[in-house]
């Protein structure tokens, strides 16, 4: 690969934003190690880190441009790996979903994690030719089916947490693609409005059943919640949390919420409660700030980008990460109802890992144009 | 931008979603902040209390000894299988029911009664499946641990106590503390009961419920240790984080001479009812040498089986049983004192002037008419001076002294002997007696509320008026006997120190807490007449020769109480046979008090039996005064 390195390439290319990554990248593998030492996650999540790393250089050093190009064929590809994952016997079934496809001699991979690329290079693709005037329906249509398509294959594994993070890419390309500013203002009143009174009718039609109604309970009175029932993830994780203290709690190791099978899924749902538990608020808050630099640096990328497509590229993923980040933290937090979403760069798991790296691996193809057109 | 057009504002839509992006992450951030910074202690704390267990380390609770160092009771350590509730949620226990059953060798139907009643209960924790398993049990239930993770082997001091009933009712029993007593003041409020305050009560803790295990639960009580244990969201014991071991409970040195005691049963078991009380008391301090009370139980029912359908159904038969086994006579049972009411009446009478040293004699005549009604006595004495009517047993003679003296002298009598008193007993549950006085008639008759010669008259011999308890009747046998001292009656010598452990300062050496002896104003001269009287009783032609002793002047004073009128006077209403006494009669070690129920004559039954115990005293106490051989019953009968 060195030798399709340009001078220029090496010094345009983005140092901060990688070491920044990974970084992130080996800081969560620390975490999933004071998760479950004894258990070989860690060893794992690094396996996957150095193969990330590898495939995100590959990306970047790849002309996002033809990518897209391609982006029908990696769409339709994905596709039917949505649906072969829904064949028994190919899919394999845990806790309930049927989300992960079993590859001899790697282990397993989810096609919904990989899913998020084509689906953004769609998106950016058909939104990217140069606009003159506000978005029409037709054009708004065809966005939504772009994202329905993989999204309705995914419910039906059927996993929620995964499709929700979908909507997020058809969010931010929509927005930057002219959709009148007042229709997202009154979207989001008129969605505002209608949690109240969607709960209200969901509780009294029974449409909401009452395990998840706890589960939203527990988030508004963590205290008065069973604890033991459907409250049970949240009052751990906020009690995991919160004995973390200023600079982490002085029962880690064998002591901790996690080793003690108090936390449950320490290593990818909660991975950041076990890092507040281990490294405080210091810790969580340094972490924070890693995230807003880094999403930061994304989007002053997509600024310069060279074209319209590559803008749009980088800020689904910016809207992905952070609306990820958000969900999993919140969650993590008690403030959010328990969505098995991951921790980008920092939950356990190959699909989650590669998939951010092939994200940030085209943030940074898109830097490394910048200059050219 | 070279994509930027107008229309769009792109620059300031990519502003608004970076600031969006920020806006969320210092939400999160305040969010932590509030739950690590400002809460992080009170979430740091209900962690640890979730990691932390502390297991319970039952403390051993004191034993307790006779006054010659005999083990009376103990604990020693027994197995309990149970069944944890909390794995059990949900689930269905009758499957359960034949592998247990087979495995531990338990009745089917029993273990499913005991599930039932498990299952009712709203917040059980465990049920126990067996008591006293053996070490086959214990490793039966390891050896299904992964089969049968539910079931649970824990270690529990049991109380042992002397099966056959004996010392049942100064003893008592264990049991668990119940809902109700932890609200009561004597087992929370650390005023009431100082010891609350250092070793409080919980549920589940097993006290002493009656007798002496309930006087004095607060010295027999250890303190509990405990085992702080990691434990895992499944409560799985992963390391041990600190050790206290229990502090033992102190152990009880008692004032009973288990010989004397296991004696004075005998005559109780040997009595043809085999009902009946026997207390032997030290007339120089109130300790009681022995107390028993026929028929007796076995406490080990309320300490062991009460919590077993089968022992439950063992205790109610004996709380419904008509014979009271449950009941310490001593201390409960109300009876007319018959004759040994005279002994008081002499005294009372010579203190009060009714009669004079010189001049005791009080006329007989075979009887006394009052009004229309003539009231006999059991035999024809003339005009006998005090010494005599105490031997004879004369009733006329104290329907006379008890018209002198008056309904006002002999309230004043109960009042000075403290009978209208509790004796002050170290157990529980003590009554009064009830005395005759003009209230005490309104209340028994109503229909004839006014208090005449009559009721004198019958209140003057033992009867109709007066119901005393044997306990309290002794103590005032016994001040007579000592010259006017009226000690509390107490079973507790001692409390044995024992050293201080780990979080647990010693605790000190307990001793009864003696008031100062009530002195009753007995002038000398009229202590030895009645004195005198008491000892011709039993050793020249008196009442109670059966209780006669070569060598050791016995002094005492038969009664025979009635239970309904006389000619009903047979079978299971036949009269109380009572016998008070000490010996020796002029500087007195030892003074009893013997009651047979409805048996007769109380020369013929209560008196050998304190014959007896004076024997089994002598072969302690002065072996070179032992008869040889004990005289039966039916020997010591043909002495009348």
């Amino acid at each position: 690969m060195a030798a399709i390195l340009e001078k220029r390439k090496l010094r345009d290319f983005d140092w901060l934003l990688t070491l920044l990554a990974l970084a992130i990248a080996l800081f969560g593998t620390w975490m999933i190690y004071n998760a479950q030492p004894d258990v070989g996650y860690w060893k794992k999540q690094l396996i996957g880190l150095g193969i990330s790393a590898v495939v995100m250089l590959a990306v970047s050093f790849t002309d996002y441009r033809k990518l897209v190009h391609f982006a029908p064929a990696f769409y339709v590809f994905g596709l039917v790996l949505l649906v072969v994952v829904l064949v028994p016997g190919i899919g394999l079934k845990i806790n309930g979903q049927r989300c992960w496809i079993g590859v001899p001699g790697l282990g397993q991979f989810q096609p919904s994690e990989f899913m998020k690329i084509p689906t953004v290079l769609m998106l950016a693709r058909y939104y990217g030719r140069p606009r003159g005037s506000t978005l029409t329906v037709r054009e708004t249509l065809m966005g939504i089916a772009i994202l329905a398509l993989p999204v309705g294959l995914i419910l039906l594994e059927p996993d929620a947490g995964q499709s929700i993070t979908y909507f997020p890419l058809l969010a931010v390309v929509l927005f930057l693609s002219s959709v009148r500013m007042w229709l997202v203002i009154a979207a989001l009143v008129l969605g505002t409005a209608s949690v109240p009174a969607a709960w209200v009718a969901g509780v009294k039609t029974g449409a909401i059943k009452p395990y998840q109604q706890e589960r939203i309970n527990v988030i508004l009175d963590p205290e008065n919640a069973d604890r033991r029932g459907f409250g049970y993830h949240t009052w751990q994780s906020i009690l995991t949390v919160g004995k973390g203290g200023l600079w982490g709690s002085e029962t880690r190791g064998d002591a901790s919420q996690s080793k003690l099978k108090f936390l449950p899924e320490p290593h990818t749902d909660f991975i950041f409660a076990v890092t507040a538990e281990n490294t405080g608020f210091a810790g969580c808050v340094l972490l924070l700030l890693a995230y807003a630099v880094l999403l930061t640096k994304l989007i002053h990328g997509a600024r310069r980008a060279p074209d319209r497509t590559g803008m749009l590229v980088i800020m689904a993923i910016v809207g992905g990460l952070a609306f990820q980040i958000f969900i999993n933290v919140g969650m993590a937090l008690g403030m959010l109802p328990v969505i098995g979403v991951p921790l980008p760069l920092m939950s356990a798991g190959l699909s989650a890992i590669l998939s951010t790296s092939v994200a940030i691996g085209f943030a940074i193809s898109i830097r490394l144009r910048r200059f050219v057109n | 931008m070279k994509f930027e057009d107008e229309t769009q504002n792109l620059k300031g839509r990519m502003a608004i979603i970076n600031a969006l992006v920020i806006a969320l992450l210092v939400v999160l951030g305040a969010r932590l902040y509030f739950l690590q910074v400002v809460r992080g202690d009170y979430y740091a704390e209900r962690a640890e209390n979730q990691r932390i267990r502390r297991l319970r380390i039952p403390a051993p609770r004191g034993a307790i000894f006779d006054r010659n160092g005999k083990l009376l009771v103990d604990s020693r350590s027994t197995y309990n299988v149970l069944l944890a509730g909390e794995d059990m949620k949900g689930k269905d226990w009758n499957v359960l029911i034949e592998p247990l059953s087979d495995g531990l060798g338990l009745d089917p139907g029993l273990l499913r009664e005991r599930f039932d009643e498990a299952k009712r209960q709203p917040a059980f924790e465990e049920v126990t499946v067996k008591e006293g398993a053996t070490p086959a049990d214990i490793a039966w239930v390891e050896a299904h641990s992964l089969e049968l993770p539910m079931l649970l082997v824990r270690e529990q001091p049991q109380r042992r106590y002397p099966s056959n009933g004996t010392l049942a009712h100064v003893l008592g029993y264990v049991g668990e503390i119940s809902p109700e007593q932890l609200k009561q003041p004597r087992f929370k409020d650390p005023d009431v009961n100082p010891f609350v305050r250092d070793n409080p009560y919980r549920p589940g803790d097993i006290i002493g419920q009656e007798g002496l295990e309930s006087t004095y639960d607060r010295y027999l009580r250890g303190r509990d240790g405990y085992r702080e244990v990691e434990v895992d969201s499944r409560g799985r014991i992963q390391r041990d984080l600190s050790l206290v071991p229990p502090q033992p409970g102190q152990d009880l040195v008692t004032t009973i001479d288990l010989d004397l005691q296991l004696t004075a049963e005998e005559q109780l078991r040997n009595s043809p009812n085999k009902r009946g009380v026997i207390v032997a008391m030290d007339p120089q301090s109130g300790e009681i040498l022995a107390l028993a009370s026929y028929p007796t139980f076995d406490p080990n029912l309320f300490s062991q089986r009460i919590g077993t359908p089968e022992g439950r159904r063992e205790a109610n038969a004996l709380l419904r049983d008509p014979l009271t086994p449950l009941f310490n006579r001593a201390i409960r049972g109300r009876y007319p004192p018959g004759s040994t009411w005279k002994i008081l009446m002499a005294t009372a009478g010579l203190q009060q002037g009714a009669i004079t040293i010189k001049n005791s004699n009080l006329v007989c005549g075979g009887g006394i008419t009052i009004g229309n009604k003539f009231t006999r006595c059991m035999g024809s004495h003339g005009s006998p001076p005090l010494r005599l009517a105490i031997k004879k047993s004369c009733d006329a003679y104290f329907y006379r002294l008890g018209l002198k003296m008056g309904i006002g002298g002999i309230m004043q009598m109960v009042d000075e002997f403290d009978l209208n008193k509790r004796t002050g007993v170290d157990l529980p549950h003590e009554l009064v007696s009830w005395t005759p006085s003009p209230e005490f008639k309104a209340r028994f008759n109503p229909r004839d509320k006014e208090w005449r010669d009559i009721d004198t008259v019958y209140a003057s011999f033992g009867q109709v008026y007066d119901f005393v308890t044997p306990l309290s009747m002794l103590r005032a046998q016994v001040a007579v006997a000592n010259g006017g001292r009226l000690y509390v009656p107490h079973l507790l010598k001692e409390a044995r120190a024992v050293a201080g452990a780990g979080p647990f300062p010693e605790r000190p050496r307990q001793t009864f807490d003696h008031p100062d002896p009530k002195r009753l104003d007995i002038p000398v001269d009229q202590h030895d007449l009645v004195v005198d009287g008491m000892w011709a009783v039993v050793n020249e032609d008196g009442t109670g020769t059966a209780a006669r002793i070569a060598g050791f002047d016995v002094a005492g004073k038969t009664g025979t109480a009635q239970v309904v009128g006389l000619g009903k006077d047979t079978g299971k209403n036949k009269d109380h046979s009572w016998f008070v006494s000490y010996a020796p009669a002029k500087k007195p070690e030892i003074a009893m008090i013997a009651l047979i129920e409805n048996v007769g004559f109380g020369g013929k039954f209560a008196a050998p039996a304190v014959h007896n115990i004076y024997q089994t005293y002598l072969s302690k106490a002065h072996p070179d005064l032992a008869p040889a051989a004990p005289p039966t019953v039916e020997a010591a009968a043909q002495h009348q």
